[in-house]
């Protein structure tokens, strides 16, 4: 299709008001990509329909823009509170838990073993030489006695 | 899908003629809100209901897609404003049960007609032509006559 014939058809202004269709849509893009003229005949024609509609244009009340604002602050912080849960290098917050169990690493498990087993050992070596001591005062009184009897 | 939808989802074509741009809900409205309502209230004459939709369309996720939008930032609101607007009045009108756009034309389709029928009444220009009985390219030509004879293109 020719540039002339194609600015002719309307399809431009329709594309431009958003009435085309998905195929009229590629049409119009390709043709206005290949075509310096049409590429600026567009930017004249997005200029009069801004005009047109600028012509038409109402003032909305100040309450709307408060609104408008109100609800821009809520999504944005809505998308930050979003983008902080998916971003993993995200800072641990401090928040304080009212749970009564504490969660260590697991290599605290054979440590809690090794130094429950070594204070075992321990334990019964400390016994062992603790009665062994006992016998053996026991022992040297009773030698002491009977070197005491045979003198 | 709609081309906005398309851009938003980063699958829709890439800028030709503008470059990209990124403004704040709020700058888009301060520089397209009178139009917006303009466009909205020519849909839907009723202040609070445009009002609602004026919200909505600045509150809109789609608003975003128009900062690489590859036509120009009004041609975007103009047509999220018209989108928000019909998809409203449909709701609306579906709640009320009305026919009017179900109601024959009588008259000379004229451009202004064909206009209001496509933009302000949200018809799409394949039922603009089944209404008049004309073929789509005549409805496409109408809006080039339209704004040829306004003076603006």
């Amino acid at each position: 299709m020719k540039t002339q014939e194609f600015i002719e058809s309307g399809i431009l202004e329709a594309h431009l008001l958003g009435l085309t269709n998905q195929e009229e849509q590629t049409q119009v893009r390709q043709m206005v990509e290949s075509d310096q003229m049409l590429e600026e005949y567009v930017v004249e024609l997005e200029a009069g329909i801004n005009q047109y509609f600028e012509k038409e244009s109402v003032a909305p009340p100040e309450a709307v823009r408060e609104v408008v604002r109100l609800r821009s602050t809520r999504d944005k912080k809505a998308r930050q509170e979003f983008s902080n849960a998916e971003n993993p290098d995200r800072q641990y917050l401090d928040v304080e838990v009212n749970d009564t169990h504490i969660k260590v690493h697991k290599f605290w498990r054979p440590a809690f073993i090794a130094v429950f087993i070594l204070s075992k050992i321990f334990l019964i070596a400390g016994l062992y030489y603790y009665f062994k001591t006992v016998s053996q005062e026991e022992e040297l009184q009773r030698l002491k006695l009977q070197v005491e009897q045979t003198k | 899908m709609n081309e906005l939808e398309r851009i938003s989802n980063a699958a829709g074509p890439q800028p030709i003629l503008k470059p990209e741009r990124n403004l704040s809900s709020l700058e888009v409205y301060d520089q397209f809100g009178a139009m917006a309502y303009g466009i909205v209230l020519q849909i839907i004459p009723q202040p609070h209901l445009a009002q609602e939709v004026l919200v909505s369309v600045f509150a809109s996720p789609l608003l975003q897609s128009c900062n690489s939008y590859p036509f120009s930032y009004a041609a975007c609101i103009i047509k999220l404003a018209r989108a928000k607007a019909v998809e409203a009045k449909k709701k609306l009108t579906s709640l009320t049960a009305l026919e009017e756009d179900n109601a024959p034309f009588s008259g000379a389709p004229t451009p202004q007609v064909i206009f209001d029928l496509a933009f302000r009444r949200g018809l799409t220009p394949d039922e603009v032509a089944v209404k008049l009985n004309i073929t789509k390219s005549e409805v496409l030509r109408s809006f080039h006559d339209f704004f040829k004879t306004n003076g603006n293109a």
